[in-house]
């Protein structure tokens, strides 16, 4: 069981687009060493959630603390900076660029020669291997292809890699990881996420597959309209009640 | 990880490939010379005019790379050389400068009209394609008011140098300047963030503002490079004819991009070649060569640059798709029912004009001359 205080504490988010509200007095807590499974329909707010939990959105109300101290963040590298970074949906990988340039971009390693800074290549292919293969368990064939050749997987693979890399990492977002891969690669990304829960991180998972959810989550956030309706933990659940939870089912009848 | 297949043809022809297309091609020109106007064209004296040529390209072709990668374009550099000449000659002319500071300062004019399209494409938000045109006709009209239709001749010989001077017993000076523009421009890809963030911008835009990259920046820094070297490519066309008009440069634009883009540097962006841009600036230049030498009317050239521009994009593009069908698709490809409906379209339009010209010859009275 993950330690009992939370790393990160959301209360009483919302947040409106205009006149539409994607969020409605939302609270969202994760543990250290917990993976939290954010699930609900298209629409239910859970991206928009985390993107507000990364920095990319602000909220219109509401406050988020880590370790007990009020966090505001302007931008996502804010966020990066404190420990908190994400896996999209859609990945963001740069594909005519290969698996180490990807994993350090935004934030090469350099060498200097008479005061003069460049990138240091062989060192970046050197470290992206190294962190692939220790933290991941990933070793691709070769570090010297572009990464759009990678499977689904492998770029997976890379993209977690960026965001573990930060050794002051802490709280990990991944939303719907692994939609587009198939049962094989699926099965890979999940054993990711198990090592790196095993690591201490708090990992925030969104998945419309239950599957994935009630494989490697340990807690079960349902969000419908906005809103969250309820949060359970999943060896105490079933399919059923959360699918009921899902789509309502509980309070239409 | 499951063992991989054994790498596919095009995997391991992919980093030559920017190389090899131009590298036939210019065989191809070659073979084709050496049956046509051999004693002409294979002379030590044109061997040197295609270097000189190609020499006025090659900066130009350095920084086109950088903005095409970036999925950007810039369709103003002949005018920017042009109206950077023609600021150089002021200066050296009317104002006295010294010749070392006005080529410093046709370079240093001409980054800051490639900050302008910069700012013009990524703050105005105006989209490149349109944005440098533009700005193509106000530095053009700004060449066309300052010059006045004079041609302004007889330069300094640093100018000369420049343009057309030679290291004795070694290559002529823009030679130099252009190769090493070249390989400043190799380093700057693989070894600078600028490089590293050009790739990263035009293959994924999004993710690249994610990661937290200064998108428009680096946007801006590829404009200005391509200003600053459209001006260093205006004081070498100074020096190359020890003179400079308005009017200068006129094709400039259609054969960098045709260079870049024939050495397998992506107009979708992501994908840069260096090496590339260098053998396809020669390509061209030993293509227009061949035209001149063929005795072809000069009007040729822009035809033939379109033409390299249209064939090596689709070529590339076929090239990169993931499923190719063999000729058996092209076939069904032509059967498609859309295919068919613009075949159609396209004989609707021919037979048209065939009436148009029947009746325009029955109803004929003769040439009439203009003028
Ligand atoms: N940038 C935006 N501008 C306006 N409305 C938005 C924006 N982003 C999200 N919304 C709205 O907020 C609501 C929640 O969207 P969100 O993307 O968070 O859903 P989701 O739960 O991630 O759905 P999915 O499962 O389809 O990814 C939707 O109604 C959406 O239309
Ligand atoms: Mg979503």
């Amino acid at each position: 069981m993950p330690a009992a205080t939370p790393i990160i504490s959301m209360r009483g988010i919302s947040k409106r687009f205009g006149g539409v509200t994607a969020l409605q007095e939302v609270d969202l807590d994760v543990c250290p060493g917990e993976v939290l499974a954010i699930v609900g329909d298209n629409g239910a707010g859970k991206s928009t959630l985390i993107k507000i939990l990364t920095g990319v959105y602000q909220p219109t109300e509401g406050a988020i603390e880590m370790d007990g101290q009020a966090l505001s963040m302007n931008s996502h590298s804010e966020a990066i900076e404190l420990g908190i970074d994400a896996v999209y949906q859609t990945l963001a990988l740069a594909d005519h660029l290969d698996p180490a340039a990807n994993m350090f971009l935004g934030s090469e390693l350099t060498k200097s020669f008479l005061g003069f800074r460049y990138l240091d290549n062989g060192r970046m292919r050197v470290e992206a291997e190294r962190v692939l293969l220790e933290r991941l368990g990933v070793r691709l064939r070769s570090m010297d292809v572009p990464t759009e050749s990678l499977s689904g997987g492998q770029r997976q693979a890379v993209a977690i890699a960026r965001a573990v890399y930060h050794s002051d990492l802490r709280v990990l977002v991944m939303d719907e990881p692994t939609a587009a891969l198939g049962p094989q690669e699926t099965a890979r990304t999940l054993k990711l996420i198990e090592v790196l829960r095993e690591e201490g991180l708090a990992i925030v998972l969104i998945s419309h597959s239950l599957d994935d959810v009630f494989a490697i989550s340990d807690r079960i956030q349902v969000m419908r309209r906005g809103r969250r309706v309820d949060v359970v933990h999943t060896r105490q659940t079933s399919r059923q009640e959360v699918l009921g939870l899902i789509v309502g089912a509980a309070e239409a009848a | 990880m499951p063992v991989s297949a054994p790498k596919g043809l095009q995997e391991r022809l992919d980093p030559y490939l920017a190389i090899i297309g131009p590298m036939v091609m210019i065989l191809m020109i070659l073979a084709f010379m050496g049956v046509a106007e051999p004693a002409r064209y294979f002379r030590l004296s044109n061997l040197n005019i295609i270097l000189l040529e190609a020499a006025l390209y090659m900066p130009l072709a350095m920084a086109m790379t950088f903005v095409i990668t970036q999925r950007g374009i810039d369709l103003s550099i002949g005018s920017v050389a042009a109206l950077t000449g023609i600021i150089m000659a002021f200066a050296i002319k009317e104002f006295g400068f010294p010749a070392w500071i006005a080529v410093l300062l046709g370079i240093a004019i001409g980054g800051i009209f490639g900050l302008i399209n910069g700012l013009v494409i990524t703050k105005f938000r105006v989209p490149d394609l349109i944005g440098t045109l533009a700005m193509d006709l106000v530095y053009r009209g700004f060449a066309l008011v300052l010059a006045k239709g004079l041609v302004l001749a007889r330069f300094p010989d640093l100018i000369t140098d420049i343009g057309r001077g030679r290291l004795p017993g070694f290559l002529p000076i823009p030679v130099i300047i252009g190769i090493l523009a070249f390989l400043i421009g190799a380093f700057i890809l693989r070894r600078s963030w600028f490089g590293r963030y050009s790739i990263a911008i035009g293959s994924n835009p999004e993710a690249a503002e994610m990661t937290g990259i200064a998108v428009d920046r680096y946007k801006v820094y590829a404009y200005v490079l391509m200003g600053a070297m459209a001006g260093l490519a205006g004081v070498m066309l100074t020096g190359k004819l020890n003179a400079i008009q308005a009017t200068s440069a006129p094709y400039f634009n259609l054969h960098v991009i045709a260079a870049v883009v024939v050495g397998g540097t992506s107009l979708f962006g992501g994908r840069a070649y260096m090496l590339g841009s260098f053998a396809g600036v020669l390509l061209l230049s030993m293509m227009i060569n061949a035209l001149v030498t063929l005795r072809i009317e000069f009007f040729w050239q822009s035809v033939a640059s379109g033409v390299v521009i249209i064939l090596s994009v689709a070529f590339y593009t076929w090239l990169q798709k993931k499923d190719r069908d063999g000729a058996k698709g092209l076939l069904n490809a032509f059967t498609t029912p859309d295919n068919i409906k613009l075949m159609k379209l396209g004989g609707v339009l021919a037979a048209g004009t065939v009436v148009l010209l029947v009746i325009g010859s029955l109803f004929s009275t003769g040439s009439v001359p203009s003028g």
